[in-house]
Formats: C-alpha cells, structure tokens, sequence
C-alpha cells in the first residue's frame, strides 16, 4: 500500500538575523539555514494494517505525513502509495486517502457540519445515493445527528473530530492519515475516535497510519510501530516483541543492603526482580531475607519502553 | 475540457457555500457593499469637482473622463470579485490552511478562490458600470453593435491585466514571502494611474505606465479607441495582453506552488 525508501526533507530557510539592522539583513541575506526533518527514512505498510506513527514533538512525524499525503516534495527518496507519487499526481492521491488532522479542522467553519459533509462529497464527485448510504453509516457509527445542523464553529471538541473522521472517509478512501485524532479529547471521545478506527479498519479494511502522543491509543489500535526521532526510524515492528518482557516485582525494604541477590535498583532506592513463574514462593524468600516495607508488580509497559529507545 | 467545466461548477458550489456562511454577518455584507461604492464614488467626485476648475484635462471632457474611469473600475470589479480570497493567501499559508487545499481533488487556486468572494468590489462594480452607462450616453461616440462588444472584450482583458499582476505577487506567499505591502502599491498604481488619461502624467511616468506595468492597456488604451482617439489596430493589444499576462502568471503561481514548504514540521 504504502512503500517508502531513503525519504529525506531537507528545509531550507533565510538565516535570520538579531541586534541593529537585523530584520534589514534578514531580508537581504543570501545565507541559509537548512534542517534535515526526515532523515533517509524507509519503510512499508501493507493493505489492511494500522500502523503507530510514533516519535517526540519534532521527530519529523508530521512531515513524512505531509510528504506522504501530497502536501510536501521530498528532497530525496520514493513514495509510492497506492501506486501513486502523491505530490506529482495530488489529485488522484486524493482521492485514494483520507486525512484529519487532530490540530486543525478541514470542515468549514461557519457552515452547519452536513453542509461541509455534503461539500465533501461533491468535491470528490461522490454519487448521491452513495452519499446517503455513507452518511446513514456514519450517522449511526459516530452519533452525528445530535449535532449535524449545528455550524462548526459551535461544535465541542469531540463533536468537531468526529465530524472530522466523518469528512475523512466519506467517500470510502482505502487509506486514512490520522494526525493526534485524539488530542484533547476527553475519554469518552477518546474513546469513540478508537472504536471508529477499529471499525473502519474492520469494514473497509482500510489502511491507517496514526501518529499520536497517546499511547494508550497505540495499545487499542496498532500491532505495529514505527519510531522516529530526529528524523531517523529508531524501531519498526510489533509491539508485542516490544514489551513482551517478564513483569517485574518491585520491592522497598526497611534496611537498604548494597546488594540483594545481583538485581538493579530503580530511582526511588526500590529492588527490581523479574517475574518468572512463582511469585508467592519468590515473596516468602524474599521477606524471610529483609523485612518488606512495601511492594507492587509492574506489568511491561509501551511507555517505558518507548522512553528507553528515545533516550538510548 | 471536462476538467475545467468540472473545476468550474466546484467553483460555484464553494462560492454559494461561502455566501452562506457570510450571509451569517448579514450587516458586515451590506456595509461592505455600500463602503465599496461610496469609496469609488467619492474617487469619482474628486474628477467631478477638478473638471469644474478644469473643463478639460489633456484634451479629454468630463464624460470622456467619466467613461476611463468607469471602464477601469468595471475591469477592477470583475478581477477582484472572483480573486479577493487570494489576497488572504499569507494567513491561510501561515495558519496551514492552504495544506487542506492540497489534500483534495481540486486545484488549489481554484478552492482559495473559493473561499470568499469580494463583497466590497460588487459596490465598484456598481459605479463602474454606472458610470460607463452615464458616460457612454453622454460622450460624443456614435455606438454600435461592434463597439459595445469591443467594450465587453476590453473589459475582460483589462481585468486579465490587474487579475495577472494580482495573481503572480500572492503566489510569492507560497514561499512564505509576504507581498502583501507591495500588493497595496501595485492596486494603488492601477487606480491611481490608471483612471486618468496617462498624457496628464507625460514622459517617463507614461512610458512606465505603458510598458513595464502595464496600466495603460486596462482602460486608457481601449478607451481611447472608443472615444476616437485612437486608431483601430491597438484595439486589439489591451486584451490579447490580458491573457498573455494571465497564462504567465498561472505559470507563475505553478511554479511558486512546487516550493511550498507548508508551517510546522
């Protein structure tokens, strides 16, 4: 579906200029400054899947969605998607993805959200008895009709984002870019955009890549993972090879010995053992050793996982 | 061919759409129009009131005046009703507005087009075309069926001329240089300069006028043909320049296009 190779965007700005005469000699400078946003990134996703666009604020994330969506010309590399280089053919890439953009709405402000889902239609030649089916589907899956005669500008948040998914796969686009779709949604709405992904996903067996600053949303949705930082992929592969480890018993106790058979220590001083098969009788050595102050089990978890990459 | 007739009807379902949404601020509509035309109408006054001191400027009356002046509003009017969203162009590229144009089957120019309409510019539409009217009656030109369609053709190409010089300054937005302080210049010449007989300024000025912007084929030139000033032949110059100046600037604007670099990363 999607098949990425050696993609590198290079952005190149006017040196800008501070002090006396600074704004004067940023208008006529001739110096550039260039940052490498996406770094000979590579990679493919497959029809059907759902992939976890992942990295921190900055990693180039939502440029390789803009070179991917058409909006962006990369400095180097190939794309294809669908069969398309989606910013030399952008109307017939069009076509073939959806997209929403979690900061930004698509839908026209002061128009009530039917209108914009109408104009949507047209400008993707949709067939009117198609749309009526649409609609009718998305109706009941995402629970527009409270709020379909209401202008946009007047929506809350979450009803604005699930107009916006609403847009997005109106016209039935085997592929679907979801940029933050949840962020600052509350959990019930967090909840709705997830059980629209999966749905969507289910049906149509649409393709989608979804970044995101919400793990959780990585935990109901994607098998899969991509992770760039500085503009270079740091991991790609499921995430069940990324946190299937043993839990870990984690132990605070009322002296602190150097050492308690060999395991490590975390910030707080506590003793870190990994969880094999039996616990009680792994309890009951330990507190016949050292008097226990107190304990918890910690299951493997994506975010830690992830925080370890970033800062490996 | 059926991507343009395609392209067009888009055009008017999003232009309907915005007037919808507009037709929301009802009063700021209203007041838009009429500030429109009590602008342009005092612009006119102004000619009115030196005409009284003067009975003739460069051998050209008052109704002659009138009907230069008419015919350059008239053209102003019908560029800037269809591209007055494009003046918008350095917010919806520094908000990232102009992404989403990107994202959908349609050509850009044609969505931002789209996106509002200018509502002042159906004032100047109205003195323009009234003024034509007044003029046209009571200037000494003896009409016919070919010089009202010459009007009509020097109308549209005068448009064309405004609308390229328009078109080809917003598309250097697209690389997040802003024109907009130069776009007030160059409107300011094609009114200011272009609404009066260019002998008025002489030498220099006119063959500045003439030849590097081009002010003098949207009115002056054509309504020197109409008024008998002028021979036949550079009847034909104002419009065939028009759409000369309109395809280059669409190149331009592609051009501009391929170097967008989009906000945020």
């Amino acid at each position: 579906m999607i098949l990425v190779e050696g993609l590198t965007k290079v952005f190149r700005r006017p040196r800008t200029f501070s002090g006396p005469f600074g704004a004067l000699r940023t208008l006529v400078t001739r110096q550039h400054e260039e940052t490498t946003a996406v770094d000979d990134v590579s990679f493919g996703i497959d029809e059907g899947e759902v992939i976890g666009y992942l990295g921190p604020n900055g990693a180039g994330k939502s440029t390789t969605i803009k070179i991917l969506t058409g909006i962006l010309t990369p400095t180097s590399g190939t794309v294809e998607v669908n069969g398309l280089v989606p910013w030399r053919d952008r109307s017939a890439n069009a076509r073939n993805v959806g997209v929403v953009f979690g900061q930004r709405s698509q839908l026209w402000w002061d128009l009530p959200l039917i209108e914009s889902l109408r104009l949507v239609g047209s400008l993707y030649d949709v067939p009117a008895p198609r749309f009526e089916t649409s609609l009718k589907k998305l109706r009941d899956l995402l629970g527009l009709d409270a709020f379909l005669d209401t202008p946009v500008r007047q929506l809350s948040l979450g009803q604005r984002m699930r107009g916006d998914l609403a847009a997005a796969v109106l016209y039935e686009p085997p592929l679907l870019y979801l940029d933050e779709p949840t962020v600052g949604l509350d959990v019930l709405a967090k909840e709705a955009v997830r059980e629209f992904i999966v749905e969507t996903n289910r049906l149509g067996r649409t393709t989608v890549v979804l970044t995101t600053h919400d793990l959780a949303d990585v935990e109901a949705l994607c098998k899969r993972i991509i992770l760039i930082d500085h503009g270079r992929v740091l991991f790609d592969g499921a995430i069940d090879a990324l946190v299937n480890q043993p839990r870990r018993l984690v132990v605070l106790l009322e002296s602190e010995p150097e050492e308690v058979r060999g395991v490590p220590r975390d910030a707080e001083g506590r003793y870190v053992f990994e969880i094999h098969d039996d616990l009680p009788g792994m309890i009951a050595s330990i507190a016949a050793e050292h008097a226990i102050r107190d304990m918890s089990i910690q299951e493997p978890d994506l975010e830690s996982v992830i925080k370890g990459i970033y800062t490996r | 061919m059926a991507e343009v007739l395609r392209a067009l009807r888009l055009y008017v379902m999003l232009q309907r759409a915005s007037a919808r949404g507009a037709m929301q601020y009802r009063m700021n509509t209203v007041i838009g129009i009429l500030s429109g035309a009590i602008w342009q109408g005092t612009g006119f006054a102004f000619i009115w009131v030196v005409m009284h001191t003067f009975p003739s400027l460069a051998g050209w009356g008052l109704a002659e005046i009138a009907f230069l002046y008419g015919l350059r509003l008239t053209a102003h009017a019908l560029a800037m009703i269809p591209l007055m969203s494009v003046n918008d162009i350095h917010w919806v590229v520094r908000n990232g507005e102009f992404d989403r144009f990107l994202l959908r089957p349609l050509n850009p120019l044609v969505q931002l087009m789209g996106n509002r309409m200018g509502i002042a510019q159906f004032g100047d539409l109205i003195v323009g075309v009234t003024l034509l009217a007044v003029a046209g009656r009571n200037a000494a030109v003896q009409w016919n069926v070919w010089l009202i369609a010459f009007c009509f053709i020097a109308i549209v190409g005068g448009a064309l001329i405004e609308a390229a010089f328009f078109l080809a300054l917003c598309s250097l937005s697209l690389r997040m240089v802003d024109t907009f302080a130069l776009r007030v210049f160059v409107d300011d010449i094609f009114s200011k300069f272009g609404s009066y007989p260019m002998k008025i300024f002489g030498g220099a000025v006119e063959w500045l006028l003439t030849f590097v912007v081009p002010v003098a084929f949207v009115a002056y030139v054509p309504s020197s043909v109409v008024l008998g000033k002028l021979d036949g032949p550079w009847a034909l110059v104002a419009p065939l320049l028009g759409v000369v100046l309109i395809v280059l600037a669409y190149l331009i604007w592609r051009r501009q296009l391929d170097h967008y670099q989009s906000v945020g990363h």
